[in-house]
């Protein structure tokens, strides 16, 4: 009887289907942790150096549609945050008046509210001569 | 010393068998090449009318599944899927067997009810729709998951796997049974259908994937968006977005992937259960 139960446990039908579900339950988990909607960056000049008090505009991304979703400000270190992401697909742009603006970056997250750190930095650059 | 003589088996084939493995691989490469493309495009979202086509995946990134699971209520989708195919799987058992056990019994009419019963697997679904959508709203199941599966609830074609399965088992052991006072329920539930694990399984695989793939019937009872299975979805999908090539593959590849895995699980209990009866007698 042990043994019928243990051929049965370690059949295919059992092992591959209960894989699965290992593998969903610790990918919801991660996901449970690291879904907080954060979004952190910076935004530097053509040469470098950060940008203080540039504004940057996240946009959600649709198949259709880029609606604006909020927008931040740069501190002394030219580092944003936003806190309220609530989805997987955005866009991001910088601007500050004088300096120029940067090109609008997609970043596809894996899942919704992806807690992100940009490691590129948004470069602004200046008005065309 | 006294080298062992070696002793070489007559061959079996009197030509080569490479070349027809050579022509296999190819038939099979032939076969897989839509798979793979469809794999490649879900992947990298390449335009599919792109020449030169690109064999090799560039910049492959799963993103295009991430959209399909948030842009459009997939998981919604999948779950009614899920649950409209375990009660086709179920009830397939149940009745598909209880049909085949009793048509290995003699009983007055029983080449009549073999002979109607193909005769049946001739009639295109099509042409039953409209009674059976009646049928259906009759007994107000419209809307329904119980509704989704009720045509799936017997399969014809499974009914005689069952039945070349249990013909199979021999009388001796059905008589044995009955003498020590097993009545035809349990004779059917201890001794038929253990022995018949090909068969089932060859049931089960069919069952989930006409359920699974099923179209034109959910397509006509659902009337919400809440109760559309996969196949409903995908429409849906192609209707509302149009320059979503990486999406609409990758949904492909998640709508066709579970009944790959089922059939991979199962492939040779499905082939053994489809073949079983065939050379008996």
């Amino acid at each position: 009887m042990a043994g019928r139960t243990r051929r049965i446990l370690l059949s295919r039908f059992v092992v591959v289907p209960t894989a699965c579900m290992v593998v969903v339950i610790i990918w919801n988990a991660y996901v449970a942790a690291h879904a907080d909607g954060v979004v952190t960056g910076r935004v530097v000049d053509g040469s470098g150096h950060a940008i203080a008090d540039a504004t940057v505009r996240m946009m959600e991304q649709n198949f259709t549609t880029n609606s604006q979703r909020g927008a931040a400000r740069t501190d002394a270190n030219g580092a944003f945050r936003f806190d309220d992401n609530r989805s997987h697909s955005i866009q991001l742009r910088a601007e500050k008046e004088g300096v120029g603006r940067s090109d609008q970056r997609a970043v596809r997250l894996y899942f919704r509210s992806q807690h992100i750190d940009l490691r590129q930095p948004l470069v602004l650059k200046g008005p065309p001569q | 010393m006294r080298r062992p003589q070696r002793y070489h088996r007559a061959p079996m084939h009197r030509y080569p068998r490479w070349p027809l493995h050579v022509m296999l691989v190819a038939i099979s490469f032939a076969m897989l090449l839509p798979f793979y493309w469809v794999l490649k495009t879900s992947l990298t979202g390449e335009n599919i009318f792109v020449y030169p086509p690109s064999i090799l995946p560039h910049h492959p990134q799963p993103f295009y599944y991430v959209d399909v699971w948030y842009f459009i209520p997939f998981a919604r989708f999948l779950l009614n899927s899920v649950v409209v195919s375990v009660l086709a799987i179920v009830a397939n058992v149940v009745f598909n067997a209880m049909a085949a056990y009793s048509l290995t019994k003699n009983f007055a009419g029983r080449g009549w009810t073999i002979t109607l019963l193909l005769s049946c697997m001739m009639i295109p679904f099509q042409t039953t729709i409209v009674p059976a959508y009646l049928i259906t709203g009759k007994l107000g199941l419209l809307n329904s998951y119980l509704g989704l599966a009720l045509p799936t609830f017997s399969t014809i074609v499974c009914i005689f796997v069952y039945k070349a399965s249990f013909d199979a088992v021999p009388n001796s052991l059905v008589d044995a049974a009955r003498i020590d006072g097993l009545s035809e329920f349990r004779i059917l539930l201890q001794i038929m259908l253990p022995l018949s694990t090909s068969a089932i399984a060859t049931n089960v695989i069919l069952a989930f994937i006409w359920s699974w793939n099923n179209f034109l019937w959910p397509l006509i009872v659902v009337r919400d968006q809440a109760m559309q299975t996969l196949p409903l979805g995908l429409s849906r999908f192609l209707s509302d977005h149009e320059n979503t090539t990486g999406a609409l593959y990758a949904f492909c590849i998640m709508v066709l992937a579970p009944g790959i895995a089922l059939f991979l699980m199962a492939q040779k209990e499905f082939i053994r259960g489809l073949t079983s009866g065939a050379t008996k007698g």
